[in-house]
């Protein structure tokens, strides 16, 4: 067994390490080496709930945006729903939609951003497919080999998305438009027109480029199969069999139907519920659909640096006492379990608990007329690598077209200042004395649920359970792997580096680098031009060892570790 | 012909913030260009990332007018196709991880002939922050101590931010004052805001580049883009404060002051700047609330409280608000309130 360990990983939020350990397996065409066990560690603290502790209710909504300055509107969106809920008003049907727009863009560029800087690479190198790779050639390489074509646009329409939130949030990362039962921001036809205008571009981008980005991983995923398969003479059937989890997937649900928001509010009120009136429903899908319970989630710490009296609480009861040198202890992090049972949480999370396993629906450009439908079949039930890209690419579909809609209704209400606000909030003098409200909303990585005590006006306590402790969390008292953990067992980890490995997979010499000095060159040695000037030919190699594999299935869980370590302060200080 | 007024290092930081990146970059970057052609190489960033969030490197992507591509590939040295400035390492967007992305910095950064260090985040106490299997104290230091020039980027890296607010649970202060305490004698350029402006990095890293300092604040902040007040000088919404007219409800139009609004005890360019392609910032959807300042959150919480009761107001210095600025706010609005009063109480300003 040798230990492999990557730290940093790059190309995701906060500071994480993996360390995994391998095994050997022996088949026809050779010996070859798998993860057997992983462990994910979180590398930094901060202590956000204890900062919070003692201010204004209404500042949380602003500072708890910095727990991640990546998906930093939707900790606002949970922490402003956890004051709507406290405070006990709803948003008026404007201010509904407001927020809605202003988190569907918010959504754009989160998806897209992540599909093509985070976890792209490492699949357009394995697809051999050149518009995924970053552009190492510069401009000469996007336009003589289309080396980061789609890369490059990304930037620009992540770019695009985000002034459309800026719009109606003042400035991204980091929007401030909201309040209890309501938004501060003023509803403009500018407003208006400047956010359909904008999505408009980022709608064809998502439909023309990411789709036909995923159907290019898609077409070349059957090859990636049988090249593997012959190679290792095991059964592989491609990108659906690297890095599925379990079948246990949790989603809070997302965008809130304005007419029917009771709904919305059940959930947070504890009651069973599927949120079916929004976009993307809750639900605790286990097989099939299931009504999500707020009184289900459990936190262990077995394997977290907790006393053992903090196991099997839920976080509104939680407690936690540290105990920094427990034996067998590997984590800050504590492990949140639902009906005892580790859940995945993100895109994949959000498609099977609205759509089941095909995920099927027809969207209209409200600008052009255009007509799409997006149509996936899930290739793998316990999710993985590909499902979760492909989850972000229906989303981004989706919410391009729903801000769109959602922007174009709002017009009804340009010159109503009395649409936006609940009128019991109207005023910013009123913090109720003693109040405690729950806010479920789901981050682009997944579920994410904001807690808030309010005694004498201030904050007594306020709690984050948040989506990357689902995913990252550590080992549970009944011994399951959290669903990283569980995600990299068996992944093979090549004694070949990535240049190579590409030559394997593709061994025929089809790249036109003329324009680089070279003939007709293989995929691999393609890759080696554009990799070596950087110093980057060793890419990925751990200990002798090719991670690519490994890194691509932790970077398709989009872990944002500034989340996950929050939950460690509690325990340090208390 | 065209007529340009040469750029010197000492013109530099005005000629850029009168610009504003775009057209600065467009009009002198074959005087950049020249700067550093004579290296043949590119210029060598670390990137580091402390006590942070990420949201200064995503600030950063939103840079427009070089956008991040055309930085990396269209302001090329030489013929080389290399871009004329590339991170050597970056935790958010770099292509390596895990031993090779730490010996990219040893070996390609650490041996550059020019050496600028961008620091995200903060320094916490020993033991909460590890990056690459060790502690992050170390890791900076040993970056500190060899870089030539040394970029704090956003509030918590400048100031401390959120992780030092009250009760600074891991010990987070900003890198100016970490370098004092471990004797490390550097100035530090720093470009606060929560998150910090990508046009204020895009314009500072072209100084580096051309080996200009900018001129600094008693903060450690160029005085180009946080030398003016925001209240005094630059807000778009001032024009109602002078007339009395205040934003008092969340669906209200007016001055942001009685909503809590920072403005009068805040230095940015915010307003002239803003964010995200110029479209926008925080008063145009909400209040200011303070994050270009030392103190922040602290000096500023609660948000929604006026300045001139917020109980910390006094302990403010006078390089940060001026007493003499704040009675004549106080005053002001006095003033404007027995004017509404005599004239009947004007009407707020029709939505248009």
């Amino acid at each position: 067994m040798a230990k492999v360990v990557v730290d940093p990983v790059t190309r995701i939020e906060g500071h994480l390490g993996i360390t995994m350990e391998t095994k050997d397996v022996t088949t026809s065409t050779g010996t070859w080496t798998l993860v057997d066990k992983a462990y994910s560690h979180s590398n930094m603290f901060r202590g956000f709930e204890i900062i919070l502790k003692g201010r204004d209710p209404r500042d949380a909504y602003f500072l708890t945006q910095r727990i991640c300055g990546v998906c930093h509107a939707v900790h606002g969106a949970a922490s402003m729903q956890a004051l709507d809920h406290a405070y006990g008003v709803t948003p008026p049907p404007a201010a509904v939609l407001i927020r809605n727009v202003l988190h569907a863009c918010f959504y754009c560029y989160d998806h897209i951003i992540h599909t093509y800087l985070l976890v792209g690479p490492e699949l357009g190198i394995l697809a051999k497919y050149p518009p995924m790779v970053p552009p190492a050639l510069g401009k000469e390489g996007i336009a003589k080999l289309g080396l980061g074509s789609s890369y490059a646009k990304c930037v620009e329409m992540q770019r695009i998305a985000n002034e459309a939130t800026a719009l109606w949030g003042g400035r991204a990362p980091f929007p401030v438009a909201e309040y209890p039962g309501g938004v501060t921001v003023k509803l403009t036809l500018d407003r208006i027109a400047g956010t359909v205008g904008r999505m408009n571009q980022v709608w064809n981008f998502a439909v023309h480029t990411m789709y036909n980005d995923l159907m290019a991983l898609v077409e070349k995923n059957e090859h990636i199969g049988e090249a593997v398969s012959t190679l290792l003479d095991v059964d592989f059937r491609g990108l659906q069999d690297v890095g599925p989890s379990y079948p246990t997937q949790l989603s809070y649900g997302l965008f809130p139907d304005p007419d029917n928001y009771d709904d919305w509010v059940k959930a947070q009120d504890g009651e069973p519920s599927r949120r079916k009136s929004a976009v993307i429903h809750a639900g605790a899908w286990n097989g099939d659909f299931k009504a999500f319970e707020l009184g289900k989630i459990k936190e262990y710490v077995k394997y977290s640096k907790y006393s053992d009296e903090c196991t099997g609480l839920h976080p509104k009861e939680g407690k936690t006492i540290p105990q920094k040198d427990k034996p067998g202890a590997y984590a800050w992090a504590k492990a949140p379990r639902y009906e005892d049972k580790p859940y995945e949480v993100g895109p994949f999370a959000r498609m099977v608990n609205t759509f089941g396993l095909r995920w099927k629906f027809d969207v209209t450009n409200p600008i052009s007329g255009e007509t799409f439908t997006f149509d996936w079949k899930v290739l793998n039930p316990n999710s993985s690598v590909i499902d979760r890209v492909a989850g972000r690419v229906a989303q981004t579909i989706l919410f391009a077209t729903k801000a769109m809609e959602w922007a174009i209704e709002l017009k009804q209400w340009v010159h109503d200042a009395t649409a936006t606000i609940n009128p019991k909030t109207n005023n910013f003098s009123y913090v109720p004395d003693a109040a405690e409200g729950i806010g479920l909303w789901d981050a682009p990585r997944g579920a994410l649920l904001h807690y808030t005590k309010i005694r004498g006006g201030k904050i007594e306590n306020y709690q984050c359970v948040v989506p990357s402790t689902w995913n990252l969390g550590p080992r549970d008292d009944m011994g399951q792997p959290g669903p990283v953990e569980k995600a990299l067992e068996n992944t093979w980890l090549p004694q070949i580096d990535v240049p190579t490995i590409a030559n394997t997979l593709y061994p025929e010499a089809d790249i036109d680098a003329s324009a680089f000095g070279l003939g007709k060159v293989k995929w691999g040695d393609a890759l080696a031009v554009a990799l070596k000037p950087l110093g980057l030919a060793p890419i990925n190699m751990e200990n002798g060892y090719n991670t690519s594999l490994a890194l691509a299935i932790v970077r398709s869980f989009d872990p944002c570790l500034a989340c996950a370590v929050h939950e460690i302060d509690l325990t340090i200080r208390r | 012909m065209e007529i340009k007024p040469k750029l010197t290092r000492r013109n530099f930081m005005k000629l850029a913030a009168a610009m504003g990146a775009s057209a600065f970059l467009a009009t002198y970057k074959s005087e950049i260009v020249e700067a550093v052609e004579q290296n043949k190489d590119y210029v060598h960033i670390c990137w580091l990332n402390g006590s942070d969030c990420m949201g200064c490197s995503i600030s950063f992507v939103q840079s427009v007018s070089p956008d991040l591509i055309t930085i990396l590939t269209e302001i090329t040295v030489g013929t080389s196709g290399l871009p004329i400035a590339l991170p050597d390492y970056m935790e958010v967007a770099h292509p390596a991880a895990g031993s090779l992305a730490e010996k990219l910095k040893e070996e390609r950064w650490m041996k550059a002939p020019l050496k600028i260090l961008i620091c995200e985040g903060g320094v916490q106490e020993e033991g909460y922050c590890i990056v690459g299997q060790r502690d992050y104290t170390e890791v900076f230091r040993e970056a500190a101590e060899v870089a030539d020039v040394i970029i704090a980027i956003g509030q918590c890296a400048t100031f401390g931010g959120i992780p030092a607010a009250k009760p600074n649970p891991s010990g987070a202060m900003g890198v100016q004052d970490y370098l004092k305490k471990v004797g490390i004698n550097k100035q530090v350029i720093n470009l606060p805001l929560c998150p910090m402006n990508p046009d204020h990095l895009v314009l500072t890293l072209a100084a580096a580049l051309i080996g200009a300092m900018p001129e600094l604040d008693q903060y450690g902040r160029p005085k180009a883009f946080f030398g003016k007040n925001m209240h005094m000088e630059l807000c778009p919404y001032r024009p109602y404060y002078d007339r009395g007219i205040f934003k008092e409800t969340p669906n209200g139009e007016g001055c942001r002051f009685k909503m809590g609004c920072k403005g009068p005890g805040v230095w940015t360019d915010c307003a002239l700047r803003k964010f995200n392609n110029h479209v926008s910032f925080c008063n145009e959807t909400n209040i200011c609330y303070g994050c270009s300042e030392p103190g922040w959150p602290d000096k500023f919480s609660p948000f929604y409280k006026e300045v001139t009761s917020l109980p910390t107001v006094l302990g403010w210095d006078a390089g940060t608000i001026g007493t003499a600025l704040l009675g004549a706010t106080a005053a002001g609005i006095v003033v404007h309130g027995i004017k509404r009063a005599a004239s009947g109480g004007k009407k707020e300003k029709k939505e248009e």
